[in-house]
Order: structure tokens, then sequence, then C-alpha cells
């Protein structure tokens, strides 16, 4: 089973260079539960798509940013901001999936 | 698949308060979307956050909400860069009036000296009274220029500004508490902006160690280009360490204590160190004294065509903690240099002086740069490559073309 979702993560990262392109519900669903619960970004950020409203960090809807940067920043951190894949908090995946997620619905 | 130590479902902020518990998972989680905290930077008018509504949009370059960059021809042709014009780097968010309260309440401890104290800012203002002029300036300034495109706002020239400032002496808050305690070797300035967030103090408060001796020319400021302090800019109360990086400048100034050891708070430990690249730690430097620099404000491609002839090439330059001595211009890429003249009044050597050179150019393209000195030191060439992108003063980079016509 734990393959079998590997693999579909795999391939719907690996097909597509955007979100739009893997714009399977489920993955647009799993990069919001993963900003909202799983690493609970929507604590310290605003994203109007995912409704939250934090305050600590920028504003998502106002940062210039690219998946690159979103998956370096989630990835090592800054300031304040844990460092997610360093400190083995999301796996690979999982920051690829909200990156892309935070990229595509950012300011929408 | 690589194996996932911690499996944490959790709010982010229970992840850095430390005080995460199975009933606090529980309660955190709701289904999305989900609200969690009321935020108060919202776009307001004309695409800047709320709560410096009052900048001018046009001066600045909204890099995020809490990363605003002023133009660089917006910098002030007058010397002291206006307070619309000022640039925002805020870790923490900005404390509001309600936070705030009664800002002649506002307190400031003073520890490590002989005879602690605890002042209100109408205490502090019966202290005394005095008006400097000192660059605050990111020490991130100029990140966007290194190609390996280190995480952060992607500052060019407008993390900087002039600052008039008006407060206290920290010489003579030193003297009001008896003189500072034998064995201290840091001045350790907290904020206490991080509270109303309620984060690990630890992993949030912004707390900065810098050498004793800075307390000699430093000042607990309560106004700003002859205004109270802006909340946006760390009011009612505020650090000013001349010569030191912007970070250093610590705002909603809640405590000075003179330390033997440096602050064991992320923002100092492990922020904020200019380290190789691929590298990071303690024992990296730690962003304090900032280099001598210089860059032209006018002309540049955002102050429009430049037409043939005689050309006025204006620019600012800063010595770091020495007062700059001289300025060169080139307009050829640094093949040749003309010696610049200084300009506007002299407002002490932790100002930026304005510097001007009267040129005549033909129509074609050129690549103008600026090389400052304080005495000691000048500008280098190439950037000083870093993980994080600090202190850059390299004068290539900071070099523009132009067209003229």
């Amino acid at each position: 089973m734990k393959i079998l979702k590997f693999l579909l993560i795999v391939f719907f990262i690996s097909s597509s260079g955007n979100f739009k392109s893997f714009s399977d519900e489920a993955m647009m669903k799993k990069g919001l539960e993963i900003f909202n619960e799983t690493a609970g970004c929507a604590a310290c950020h605003v994203l109007k798509a995912a409704g939250s409203e934090g305050n600590i960090g920028p504003n998502l809807d106002t940062v210039t940013m690219t998946v690159e940067s979103v998956k370096e920043m989630v990835t090592y951190g800054l300031g304040v901001m844990p460092a997610f894949g360093e400190g083995e908090i999301l796996t690979k995946e999982e920051i690829e999936i909200v990156s892309q997620y935070v990229v595509n619905v950012a300011n929408k | 698949m690589k194996k996932r130590i911690k499996k944490l479902n959790l709010s982010r902020r229970n992840f850095l308060t430390g005080t995460a518990t199975l009933a606090g998972v529980a309660a955190t989680a709701s289904f999305v979307p989900i609200t969690i905290a009321k935020a108060n930077h919202s776009e307001g008018k004309k695409g800047l956050p709320d709560f410096i509504s009052w900048k001018d949009r046009d001066a600045l370059i909204v890099h995020s909400d809490k990363g605003i960059e002023t133009h660089r021809s917006a910098i002030g042709e007058s010397l002291i860069t206006p307070n619309r014009n000022i640039y925002i780097r805020n870790n923490m968010p900005t404390m509001t009036d309600e936070q705030i309260g009664n800002r002649m309440d506002w307190k400031v401890s003073i520890e490590g000296v002989k005879n602690p104290k605890t002042f209100t800012l109408a205490q502090l203002q019966k202290l005394g009274h005095e008006t400097m002029a000192t660059i605050l300036q990111c020490s991130g300034n100029g990140r966007g220029f290194f190609k390996h495109k280190p995480r952060g706002s992607q500052w060019k020239t407008g993390a900087a500004a002039c600052v008039l400032w008006t407060g206290v002496p920290m010489k003579t808050v030193v003297e009001a508490c008896g003189g500072i305690n034998g064995d201290a070797v840091f001045m350790t300035s907290a904020g206490i902006d991080h509270q109303p967030t309620g984060l690990d103090p630890k992993k949030a408060m912004i707390e900065r160690s810098v050498p004793k001796k800075v307390f000699k020319d430093a000042m607990l400021a309560w106004e700003m280009n002859g205004v109270p302090l802006p909340n946006a800019h760390g009011g009612p109360l505020r650090m000013v360490t001349p010569g030191y990086f912007g970070i250093n400048n610590v705002k909603h100034l809640g405590k000075v204590a003179f330390t033997t050891k440096e602050s064991s708070v992320k923002y100092m430990k492990s922020s904020y160190r200019i380290s190789p690249i691929g590298k990071k730690g303690s024992q990296y430097p730690s962003c304090w004294e900032m280099p001598v620099k210089s860059w032209v404000t006018r002309p540049t491609d955002e102050t429009g065509t430049v037409k043939a002839g005689k050309v006025q090439i204006v620019g600012v330059a800063m010595g770091g903690t020495k007062k700059v001595r001289s300025v060169k211009v080139s307009v050829d890429g640094g093949k040749s240099w003309k010696k610049a003249k200084f300009i506007g009044p002299n407002l002490g050597k932790y100002a930026w002086r304005q510097f001007v050179l009267e040129t005549t150019l033909s129509a074609g393209t050129y690549n103008i740069a600026s090389l400052a000195s304080n005495g000691s030191d000048k500008q280098p060439e190439l950037r000083m490559e870093n993980r994080r992108g600090y202190a850059h003063n390299g004068w290539k980079d900071h070099s523009v073309n132009i067209t003229v016509v």
C-alpha cells in the first residue's frame, strides 16, 4: 500500500512541472492537508486559498516565489521557521506537494 | 521512501512553542480550511500591508508583507531617507497599538549594571535627550546579487536608509545605573515582539549581543526622522547600534543587559552567521559591523532616459563604523575611476554621505560603478560569497547599466 502511494506521488510529481498539470483533486487536497495540518503552515502564514490567517511569517499571498524557492525554504527553514526537511518533519514528497500547492494557489 | 523519524500532526505554533500535547493535537486537527490566528497584515491600500499603509507604495518593492525594499532611486536625495520610503524587514509581527498600550508607560529593564533598574519611556525622556544620524541596513542587503540564490528577500540596494534618531544615549542610561558590571563582555538587547505570538522565546525572541564597547555610541530611540518611532520600525522604543547591521538595532525593546556571554537564542546563536556556502554554525562571525559600501542612485534604469551631454552621477557612501573618506566613480565598468565630490551636510561617521560626479557622456551604453574607502578598507570588486548572502559590499554587482541617447 505504501509503495503504491509512493508510486502515485512520484507519478504526479514527475509527470508535471507545475501543479496545473498535476491538478488531480486528491493531490490538491493532500497539499492543503499538509499545509493546514501535517506541517501546520497555516499557524504562521496567511494563504487565502487555505483559509489561513497566521501572522508570524510572510503572507504567502504577497510573496514573490517559485516552487524551488518554497521547497528550499520549507526544507531548510529560515529564522523562526523550522527546517521541515532537515528536521525530517516532512518527507521530500510532502515538501514537493506542499510547495507545488502553495505556489499554485497563492494570491488566488 | 525515506523513513520519517518524526510523524507530527500539529500546528507549527505547537511545534515552535514546544508545548504540543495529545490534547493540543486534537484541538488543532480540525479539517481544512481552518482559521488559526487573526492576521493584522492583510493587504491595505495600494498593495501595502495595513500596518504600513502610510508608506509610499511607489517608492517600494514588495517582496512580501514582511520584506519591503526601497527603490534605488527613492533612497533619499536629501541625505535622510523619508520614513514613507524606508524599507521593512520584520522577523516578528509588528506590535499593534493595543499590544503596546500607553507608549509613555513602555518599560525597559537595564541589567548587568551596578544598580539594575527598569525605566518607563516617560522616565527615559527625563533622563537625557540626543539626536544622531545612523544607517539602518539589513544584513542581507545585496542578497539579490548572489548567484546561488540564498533564502530570504532578494534585496538589491534598498534594504538601507539614513535615519535621524532621537532618544537617550545608552551611556547616560548606564551612568544612571551606576556603571557596567566589571565582567561584562557584551551588550545584549532583547525585544518583546515575540510575546504576543506565544512562541518559544529561545526560537523567536530577537535578542542580540554586540561587543560591550558599542554602548558608548548607542541610543535608546523613541523618535525617527522627527516623529514618534512608528510601530512598524520598533516603536515606541528601539535600540540603535551605530555602524552595526539592522538586526542589532532591536525593535520593541524590553531589556538591555551587559552580559559575560552572547545570548543563546536562535537569532543570535545560529541565525545571522556569515558562513561559507554549504556550512552553518555559531562558530562563524555574526552580522555585526557593516563594511564600507556605496552605490549610485541616479542615473539608473529607474530614473528614465539619460540625454547626452552633462550628467550628474549621484549616490550614497558609508564607511561602516568608520568615517567614509573618499568615493571614486567609473563609467566604464571599473577600467578607469574619477574622484567624486561629497555634497550635503556631514552628519557624522555613522551617517552616509551623498556624492556626485559631474561628467559628460555621449550617446552609448555605460556601466556606472562607485567605490568607497574609509581609509582602512575599500570596497572589493566582488562579493564575499557566503551561505545566506550577507554583508555584500562588492562594487561590481552594485554597478548600473545605462543608455545615453
